[in-house]
């Protein structure tokens, strides 16, 4: 890997593994690094300890999402599913477990899958895509079930409400979807850009990232970010952050968010930005938590660069693997 | 004794660089042959003490001699106590240093304890800071709608508006419909009228008429 192919790397998606001592992330090259967190943590971590245990290449196109289930790691670019288990990615065998491709009406172009999450109640993976459809699969046989239509343009994220089985979807058209998991009709549909306090028309009506926590919803891209109660279907905060925000999680009291900007944004419920922790990617793209495991509680973000910022307290950085 | 014979090898080795083990016990033993401080004393003492048993002395070397003993005697005593002492003093100290390292060891199961409530008291009070935060924004939106009584007043002040007009609008209809019927009735009299007074004329044209024929007759 050349230094110019470092300096173009992006890195889309990452995942923990179910044991939380390892780190995947997928890259634009379509490549999964497989980084070792123990060895990251442990005191005596040199540079060597900072560099993937194993690097591969999964896909042809950029890896746009990664997700752990108990034994697998899923990994998704151009259409294509494919799942690598995780004892052997750990013993550095790269032999996909399986690959699977949603059917899509037309059989000329493979659209993209830009998110996928797992319905843990009936155990069927939910994924979204470039052709404005979710896609549900269960995952034990491999059958792709049902195809929930409606948006106008791509789907760029997925979210899982478990409480009452609903799926958030939100897309390029601008519209945050519900979705009822068991009867796959559509619930809601909030068109955000309609909203004049969250609305930035010179970003777009895009909605890049949704999070949710029982009745509240977080959702923004290129309107604001902005929290919003379910019940009342209604934005109760608009936090003032100047880009576009590509991910955000609730954790505890504070709202993280990631986006463009070389920086973490931590906001409280009531639309304050409480910090900004800078970290060394230019934009960030993805945000992960590693809440399984309490030895190695540490939050990662990725970005434009073929670094990944590791946060052993959230509020400052630690440390930085890279590809 | 030992840190002093270990100088000893250490000077004979840089000096004559390899040395024998006889050449070394011998500076030892003429340097050191009673050994060193106390025990030279001891060695010392017993050995005058054998010397002045054996030996004829003059009675005042006898006598000095015996002096010299008697104060080597005591400082061997002194310097015994001394080193009691110090025994009774170190034990002292390792029991003090016991107590104080149980000490330290309750205090700092204490304060990991203490560090354990506290961590989970800011995990209550994050969550009742995620509430009230919660709580907050959904009361601000809540005040962007109107209050609930004034709208209700409202709505009942336009109910009775709505119904004053409703009756306005009645009785206007009402006295419409009497007028309205009683113009019908003056103009059907009005009309009869005309057709009786035509019918009278016609009547009366008619008789004219006839009379008039006849007169003609």
């Amino acid at each position: 890997m050349g230094p110019v192919e470092l300096l173009h790397m992006s890195v889309f998606s990452q995942s923990f593994s179910p044991c939380g001592r390892f780190l995947a992330a997928g890259n634009n090259y379509g490549e999964i690094a497989v980084f070792s967190l123990s060895a990251a943590l442990s005191p005596e971590a040199s540079e060597g300890s900072q560099k993937p245990i194993l690097n591969f290449t999964a896909h042809d196109g950029p890896v746009f999402t990664l997700l752990s289930t108990d034994t697998h790691l899923l990994s998704a670019g151009n259409g294509e599913i494919s799942a690598w288990s995780w004892a052997e990615l750990i013993k550095k065998t790269t032999k996909a477990a399986w690959t699977r491709k949603p059917s899509y009406e037309t059989s000329l172009e493979i659209p993209e899958i830009n998110a996928m999450i797992i319905n843990p109640k009936d155990n069927s993976l939910i994924v979204g895509g470039g052709d404005n459809n979710i896609h549900i699969m269960d995952m034990e046989t491999g059958i792709f079930k049902s195809v929930l239509k409606g948006h106008t343009d791509y789907i760029h994220c997925l979210c899982f409400k478990e409480r009452e089985g609903e799926i958030l979807s939100g897309g390029e058209d601008g519209a945050v979807r519900i979705w009822d998991s068991r009867t796959n009709r559509p619930v809601h549909c909030i068109e955000v850009f309609k909203y004049e306090e969250c609305a930035r028309p010179q970003f777009g009506k895009w909605i890049s990232c949704l999070a949710t926590d029982s009745d509240w919803m977080l959702c923004g891209g290129g309107p604001s970010l902005s929290l919003w109660h379910l019940r009342s279907m209604s934005p109760t905060s608009v936090f003032p952050l100047p880009g576009c925000q590509r991910e955000a999680v609730f954790h505890q009291d504070l709202i993280m968010s990631v986006g463009e900007g070389p920086y973490v944004s931590h906001c409280l419920h009531g639309g304050t930005v409480k910090a900004q922790i800078p970290c060394t990617p230019s934009s960030l793209n993805t945000l992960a938590l590693n809440l399984k495991n309490t030895e190695h509680r540490v939050m990662t973000v990725g970005g434009s660069s073929h670094q990944i910022d590791v946060f052993t307290n959230f509020s400052y950085r630690a440390f930085s693997l890279s590809f | 004794m030992s840190i002093k014979f270990f100088r000893i090898v250490q000077c004979a080795f840089w000096r004559m660089g390899s040395i024998t083990d006889d050449e070394v016990i011998r500076k030892r033993l003429l340097i050191d042959g009673d050994g060193a401080g106390d025990d030279r004393r001891i060695n010392v003492l017993m050995k005058s003490f054998t010397k002045w048993c054996q030996s004829n002395f003059s009675p005042e070397e006898g006598f000095s001699q015996y002096q010299r003993m008697l104060t080597s005697l005591a400082q061997c005593e002194f310097s015994m106590g001394k080193t009691l002492l110090v025994y009774d003093m170190n034990l002292k100290e390792m029991e003090n240093y016991e107590t104080i390292y149980a000490d330290i060891e309750k205090s700092i199961t204490s304060a990991h304890e203490k560090i354990a409530e506290c961590k989970k008291e800011i995990q209550r009070a994050k969550r009742i800071r995620k509430n009230r935060q919660e709580y907050d924004a959904l009361a601000r939106v809540i005040k962007q709608h109107p209050d609930r009584h004034e709208t209700l007043k409202q709505l009942e002040a336009l109910d009775k508006e709505l119904q004053q007009l409703s009756h306005i609008k009645e009785n206007v209809e009402d006295k419409l419909e009497l007028r309205k019927k009683q113009f019908h009735v003056l103009l059907t009299t009005i009309q009869e009228l005309q057709q009786t007074l035509d019918n009278d004329e016609k009547m009366e044209s008619d008789d004219t008429q006839e009379s008039s024929m006849e007169n003609g007759d």
